[in-house]
């Protein structure tokens, strides 16, 4: 289990505007983006975990201690080249989630609702910072990387959250799984990213043959996301 | 120039060492092995190994178990690497390998600096102790830890009694393909710190192939004078099977040498994937080539944070220096930071960044609080949140040099002065933390009246910085600002001095402007006017107050009138369209875009609604009940109206969630408008709806836009929160006498709870409506679960609660 929290220096507008859905709302005053972003970064507090395990493919087996098999044919499929998985927790802790509970009751209704899209934005941000050190760690070995994939994408059930949670110990970072699976704090990530051997894949041709290396929305299943870049 | 070996681990696995076994165990129980690996390198013209230590020292040999023999292990690395030395190579030498920790410093990560400056001062006392004749800590990508492996590998040499003429300390980082380490450090940081902190020899290995290191040495090289070291591994690694495979031979090696001497590296050897023939290669490549002549870097002064770095000097462009993270005179701050919260400092460091402060100023003072903690807790906030550097201001030693400790980088230290025991707790250090320093010219006597006698103090504090091991680039100038008050020319003086420390010292200068104009009017204008006077005499970096528009002005102005802006290009942008007269700034400006000039204050009021604007909709609202219209009037037709549309609007698509939001909000504000001017008109109360999400679902966004909407219509709503008890949920609809409970479950996981809490309602026989909703729910499974109706989104259940209800 290695720690690593990433820092907030600026929080992505253009992302915090495309999670609120106003991509296309050009009129609207994009002060209260900047000011949303600044409230998270004021009380977010980033937080990561990761660890790496050996991965056997054949069985989904991540060799943790104890082993944890992966189950669901969209999560097999990522990893399906995969023989060596980071798994990785991050959260910006809980004070996002009540600065705007507190901004509605203050009948600042604009500004907690943009608060939740910059705190969005602000934990893909920090995932996006451990996934770069995971995938910086697993290039010096001669790994390419997957994009990181999380319980509930694909056929992955949320309900392995509770197992995935407990193997790299998110709890030295705040993060718990409720009984109902969800995590809590609620700005909260937990994912998975596959180590695919490079020469494994420059021996093949075919683009197909390469599951997990496309990233992004386009080869995410949620079609009618309201936050899928078209 | 030397050449230094090559890779160890996969040697040691060709040798027997099998996975998952401690490489540097072998030093020990297989010292022929190693022994017979440095022997190669020699044999292939290595002038210096490299011992197996990387992973020695005691916190990664817990890994195996083995953090009791650092000594033992170390040593004994040492002994085989001298037994080589003997056999195959006298003249060479032994560096000492220290390789990462493994872990990050907090406040990135969890470790604390002491700990890993103990682990490291262990090895480091091992490793010189057997002999070396280097200690290379390498392959460190975060600069916290080399900060605390320099610290600790100096310590260690000074402790048994040598000299960098002994052992020469060599600080090598790992950068990625963006020129970066992976914590975001750029190699003209590392150098500028490395120098700063007495390293012997800055460099990097690993991560990266030999064509990818050229550029990287010659930034090194463009900032230090430190001779440079470069062990690139044999490109980039592929993973075959289970084996790492490096694509380049040891002649495609060889062939890039040149470059990497030219760029300015004087230690060549090479990291992962290398083998004795690429050593070889590289030693051969590197005797048949003459390499060019390194340019001499002038001393210049930086300061840097982890990221970047900012030049201040007589030949910069004048930087400001950000004054408002001080508790002194802002009561509320003080408040705050003796709470414990770190909201308000955050917030004002973000906006003087934003105001153009390069370099923030960091003040603690606040009374009984522990100045050591709570220095600590600020630069570790700080120095996550932003990326100018940071200046920590302070008297009191403890707390400088807790902030120093936690400083990823070259701060300012604000300041010294001449008394000797100040002069004897600060400049050790500053040397020690590679601080750059503020010197102010203060005595033990009476305040130094002229600007001659401020040279005088200043030249003392300079001898003993220079007795203290810190050089000229080290050191700033402060030329002591007084209140006018004390003396009409209080002001001259300090001009004056600025002028003589430019001829008598050239260091730049750092001064707080505000103290010249205590107790007169018009602060900010007469300190912006000696803002202006000071930089022309010699003033370099101010310490002011950003968000101050005519301060900043004055800031921007002296430095296009001064030189530093080319084609007075950033005064355009900044202020290229102000009108005449003014001292904002045209970008704070907020541009009015909608006009509302029906005559109809009906009409006026809905699209201001419509609109969002809260502000207007106040004005409006005012005016309408002034000239005596009907306030149920206002409420039906122009508010109830409004949200119709934007409702409308919604529904096909063409406005968006945060725009519904701003309507909500300018409607808010029309109602507790007609509330506050007549208080008794009434207007529209409805019935009481609870809302609540269900037990095991911790999503309240959804709930909160609702609750907002239905109170914006007049219900009276009570939100029960998040995680709520199906009892609870009866309980309120009772006591609260409601006549609709609206439920909500983001997730699969929790959506049977919806099922549970309607039949709980059913069961105790209540009559309320049950409306539910959530990403996840289906008009299929609300009919399922038994629901009254289902919405789809915040407008929806408004109608649908308005219709439940009959108040259409």
């Amino acid at each position: 289990m290695a720690i690593y929290n990433g820092r907030l220096p600026q929080i992505d507008v253009a992302e915090t505007i495309r999670y609120a859905g106003l991509r296309q709302a050009t009129d609207f005053p994009k002060q209260y983006v900047t000011d949303a972003c600044l409230e998270v970064q004021l009380v977010a507090e980033p937080k990561g975990v990761y660890e790496a395990y050996d991965y056997d493919a054949a069985t989904g087996t991540i060799k943790s201690n104890p082993p944890l098999i992966v189950e669901g044919s969209s999560i097999r499929k990522h990893l399906e080249k995969a023989d060596k998985v980071y798994v990785l927790a991050v959260t910006i802790g809980e004070g996002v989630e009540l600065r705007s509970a507190e901004l509605f009751k203050e009948n600042n209704y604009t500004l907690g609702l943009l608060v939740d899209a910059a705190a969005t934005t602000a934990v893909e941000q920090v995932a996006n910072q451990v996934n770069d050190l995971i995938e910086k760690e697993a290039a010096k070995a001669g790994y390419t990387t997957t994009w990181r994939f999380s319980p509930g994408y694909g056929n992955w059930n949320l309900n392995v959250q509770k197992d995935l949670a407990a193997i790299i110990g998110t709890s030295h970072i705040g993060l718990e799984v409720t009984d109902t699976f969800l995590l809590f704090p609620r700005k909260s990530v937990t994912a998975i990213i596959g180590c695919i051997p490079k020469g494994a894949l420059d021996c093949e041709k075919n683009g197909d043959v390469r599951p997990g290396i496309k990233r992004g929305c386009s080869s995410c299943s949620q079609v009618n996301c309201a936050s899928r870049k078209v | 120039m030397y050449i230094f070996d090559g890779a160890m681990g996969t040697m040691l696995q060709q040798s027997g060492l099998v996975e998952g076994d401690c490489p540097e165990l072998f030093n020990v129980e297989h010292p022929e092995v190693v022994t017979g690996i440095h022997a190669a390198y020699l044999k292939n013209g290595s002038d210096i190994v490299t011992t197996n230590t990387f992973g020695a020292c005691g916190l990664k040999l817990a890994d195996y178990g083995l953090e009791h023999r650092v000594a033992e292990i170390n040593a004994a690395a040492v002994k085989a690497a001298k037994k080589a030395i003997a056999q195959v190579k006298p003249s060479a030498k032994v560096a000492g390998s220290m390789g990462p920790t493994g872990q990050f410093i907090e406040p990135l990560g969890q470790i604390s600096f002491d700990e890993v400056y103990d682990t490291y001062y262990e090895q480091a006392l091992a490793l010189i102790e057997a002999g070396v004749d280097f200690i290379i800590i390498e392959t460190i990508i975060d600069v916290q830890e080399m900060r605390a492996a320099l610290l600790a590998a100096r310590d260690a040499r000074e402790k048994l009694n040598k000299t960098k003429e002994d052992v020469k300390i060599i600080c090598q980082f790992s950068f990625s393909e963006d020129g970066r380490t992976i914590t975001g450090t750029p190699p003209e940081v590392a150098a500028i710190l490395m120098d700063a902190m007495g390293a012997d020899v800055v460099g990097i290995n690993c991560s990266l192939g030999p064509e990818q290191l050229i550029p990287l040495v010659e930034r090194l090289a463009s900032v230090t004078n430190l001779p440079i070291s470069a062990q690139p591994n044999a490109g980039m690694p592929m993973l075959v099977g289970r084996e790492t495979v490096f694509p380049l031979s040891p002649e495609e090696m060889g062939s890039y040498v040149p470059a990497l001497l030219d760029a300015g590296a004087t230690y060549v050897g090479a990291c992962c994937g290398s083998t004795p023939l690429h050593i070889k290669a590289i030693a051969e490549a590197a005797g048949n080539h003459t390499p060019k002549e390194r340019p001499e870097i002038a001393p210049f002064t930086a300061f840097t944070s982890r990221t970047g770095f900012v030049k201040v000097g007589h030949t910069e462009k004048p930087i400001i220096i950000g004054e408002r993270i001080n508790p002194t005179g802002r009561k509320v701050l003080a408040k705050e930071i003796k709470e414990g919260s770190f909201a308000m400092v955050k917030r004002d460091a973000l906006a003087q960044v934003a105001a153009g402060a390069a370099v923030l100023d960091v003040n603690m003072g606040v009374p009984d609080v522990d100045p050591a903690a709570i220095m600590k807790r600020a630069i570790m906030e700080l120095s996550m949140l932003v990326d100018v550097p940071l200046s920590i201001d302070t008297m009191d030693a403890a707390a400088m040099e807790a902030g120093l400790k936690m400083y990823p980088g070259r701060p300012l230290i604000n300041s010294v002065n001449a008394e000797p025991e100040q002069l004897a707790q600060v400049l050790p250090l500053a040397k020690r933390y590679g601080a750059t320093l503020l010197c102010l010219p203060l005595g033990r006597g009476d305040l130094p009246a002229t600007a001659e006698q401020r040279v005088e103090l200043a030249k003392e504090i300079v001898l003993a910085a220079y007795e203290n091991g810190l050089r000229s680039q080290d050191l700033l100038l402060d030329p002591l600002v007084l209140t006018l008050a004390s003396g009409q020319d209080s002001a001259v003086q300090t001009l004056r001095t600025l002028a003589m420390y430019k001829e008598t010292f050239g260091f730049p200068t750092v001064m707080g402007l505000s103290n010249v104009s205590f107790g007169l009017p018009q602060r900010p204008y007469l300190n912006s006017q000696f803002l202006t006077m000071a930089v022309s005499h010699g003033l370099t970096a101010p310490i002011l107050n950003p968000l101050n528009a005519t301060v900043k002005k004055a800031f921007v102005a002296a430095r296009t009138l001064l030189g530093f802006d080319p084609a007075a290009a950033e005064f355009i942008a900044d202020y290229g369209l102000d009108e005449e007269g003014t001292v904002t700034s045209s970008a704070s400006k907020k541009v009015a875009t909608v006009s509302f000039n029906s005559d109809d204050p009906l009409e006026n009021i809905q699209h201001a609604v419509e609109q969002g604007e809260k502000e207007l909709v106040i004005e409006l609202v005012e005016k309408a009940l002034a000239d005596g219209v009907d306030p149920l009037k206002i409420t039906k037709h122009a508010l109830s109206e409004a949200m119709n549309v934007v409702g409308e609007k919604f529904g096909a698509g063409k406005v968006f969630l945060p725009q519904v939001m701003l309507a909500a909000e300018a409607m808010q504000g029309a109602f507790q408008t007609i509330k506050r001017v007549l208080p008794d008109s009434g207007g529209i109360t409805r019935d009481t709806v609870i809302v609540a999400t269900v037990k095991g679902d911790i999503h309240d966004l959804g709930k909160n836009i609702v609750a907002a909407l239905l109170e914006n219509n007049g219900y009276r709503v009570v939100d029960l929160g998040k995680d709520v008890d199906p009892e609870e949920i009866v309980a309120a609809v009772k006591r609260e006498n409601a006549t609709v409970v609206g439920i909500c479950s983001l997730m699969t996981t929790t959506m049977p709870m919806i099922d549970v809490t309607i039949e709980a309602i059913r069961e105790a026989g209540l009559p309320a409506k049950v409306l539910v909703g959530g990403a996840v729910l289906t008009q299929e499974y609300a009919d399922k679960a038994g629901a009254d109706s289902y919405a789809k989104d915040g407008i929806t259940a408004v109608n649908i609660v308005k219709k439940l209800l009959g108040d259409d």
